[in-house]
């Protein structure tokens, strides 16, 4: 496969993965008016607004919001000329304007990207990372987090994250109501197979928005490794620069869980955390299909 | 109702032409964009040699023919206004300007210097971001090509006046040059 049907693929999946979401959402609300009756309708527009004012908020001021969650400081080109010349090279091989650059003092190699569209774009790199990657290694990272600039994946990721939350919280409220007081409108009566179905919808509800949260975030990686490729025609420089990652076992000390999907590699100790759940492809399954797109010259 | 109906197909295709009409002007303005990028990192390259000449020549004194290719070959480039003339000296430049660096590794002071070694790298990334507006020119050249060939689009090409362009092709003779496999 080469880059162009890669990310064709990628794309179809993740609109493919965020109609489910949506499927998810009306099944919830379905569930929720069987069990409950009608009456409980109200509560779907609070769970969904609460959700949009927590997510947009977050996604609008990204660039800056992300900068204090990581403790990432904003240089300038004096600051790193080879650095900002790199990023300029992919600028040019992607037609995106130059993005804001960050550097996180910290010895892990990581890097991520950020900012609500590509001209509030921010990325930011680990001094670890900049001192253990030689230049097409570095090209190769800068590649993959301009992709994620390109495919707007702050977007991607809001959006995903605004169901999955407005999913938890209708169902968190939801279940409460089941404590106090119950079923309120009895009159419906109703088959009773019908409500032990929404309750375990109810219930399970949450955990499979999670998993097509974490589905959604793994597809957007292993597209934007695909786009990566597309910029700088050269999957090497980006497979080794896995490789190099995949070497290393120290981990970013990360403030929070809440933006471990943001990073190139991620974060969180990849064996406590379960495939289904986890934000990233795994990284040798990553430099398999690199490898594969090299082999096609 | 009737009205209304022709009206709102009216609409609609008025619509679709216009969307037509914009794609191809946005393209054909891409592909300009992208060319005036060619012609920033050109611009950029040939104004690092006079620079890098100098630096070589005060320690390798007796490489006068590869210092006469480079010289040559910027001034073809700087000079060249059409894409082929354009893409054939910047073609020539790199290849005098690999020739340029291979008679540096002969010197270890040369090499060693710290001005050689900024312009190296300086030399490194002009020419990856050559190479990589060429290849963002011809990406928006193959678009535009396409828009203008295939259908719908190409119903608009002439009220647009937007016509196929020329790929940026830099004959490389590297690229070129098979390993001779021995049996």
């Amino acid at each position: 496969m080469n880059f162009r049907t890669m990310q064709a693929a990628n794309r179809r999946k993740t609109v493919g993965l965020l109609v489910g979401m949506g499927v998810l959402v009306w099944v919830v609300v379905y569930a929720a008016l069987t069990y409950f009756g009608t009456s409980t309708a109200g509560i779907v527009p609070i769970a969904v607004g609460i959700a949009l004012i927590s997510v947009w908020g977050s996604y609008y001021g990204s660039d800056k919001l992300v900068l204090t969650m990581t403790g990432a400081k904003l240089i300038q080109e004096s600051d790193n000329p080879k650095l900002f010349d790199l990023i300029q090279e992919v600028t040019i091989a992607s037609g995106l304007p130059m993005p804001k650059v960050a550097i996180v003092i910290d010895t892990a190699p990581n890097a991520f990207a950020t900012g609500r569209n590509p001209e509030h774009a921010l990325i930011a790199f680990t001094t670890g990372i900049l001192d253990a990657m030689d230049r097409d290694q570095l090209q190769g990272v800068i590649a993959h987090e301009m992709a994620h600039v390109a495919n707007r994946d702050t977007l991607v990721s809001a959006v995903a994250a605004t169901t999955a939350g407005a999913i938890a919280i209708l169902s968190d409220m939801l279940t409460r109501m089941m404590f106090f007081g119950g079923r309120r409108d009895r009159e419906g009566g109703g088959n009773p197979l019908a409500l032990v179905v929404s309750l375990i919808i109810l219930i399970l509800a949450p955990l499979a928005a999670m998993m097509l949260k974490s589905a959604i975030s793994r597809k957007r990686e292993s597209l934007a490794d695909a786009t990566a490729v597309s910029f700088t025609r050269n999957p090497a420089g980006l497979r080794s620069a896995l490789e190099v990652l995949a070497a290393d076992s120290t981990v970013v000390q990360q403030r929070s869980t809440a933006v471990a999907h943001i990073w190139i590699e991620s974060p969180l100790d990849s064996k406590s955390v379960s495939k289904l759940f986890s934000t990233h492809p795994p990284i040798a399954e990553r430099i398999a299909v690199l490898k594969s797109m090299e082999s096609l010259g | 109702m009737k009205t209304i109906i022709v009206l709102g197909v009216a609409a609609l295709i008025a619509v679709f032409i216009i969307s037509q009409y914009n794609r191809l002007i946005r393209l054909n303005i891409t592909v300009d964009e992208a060319w005036a990028q060619i012609e920033v990192q050109l611009k950029r390259r040939a104004d690092l040699i006079p620079n890098l000449v100098e630096t070589v020549k005060g320690y390798a004194t007796h490489e006068q023919s590869t210092f006469d290719a480079v010289v040559t070959a910027r001034a073809k480039a700087t000079t060249a206004t059409t894409v082929a003339d354009t893409a054939a000296a910047d073609g020539m430049l790199t290849q005098a300007l690999r020739g340029l660096l291979a008679v540096a590794e002969a010197y270890p002071d040369l090499k060693a210097s710290t001005n050689f070694l900024s312009l190296q790298e300086e030399l490194s990334t002009t020419e990856n971001k050559v190479a990589f507006s060429r290849q963002f020119y011809n990406d928006n050249v193959r678009s535009l090509n396409t828009a203008v060939k295939t259908v719908p689009s190409s119903f608009f090409a002439g009220f647009a006046k937007v016509t196929e362009r020329e790929f940026y092709e830099v004959e490389d003779p590297q690229d070129r040059n098979v390993p001779n496999v021995k049996f």
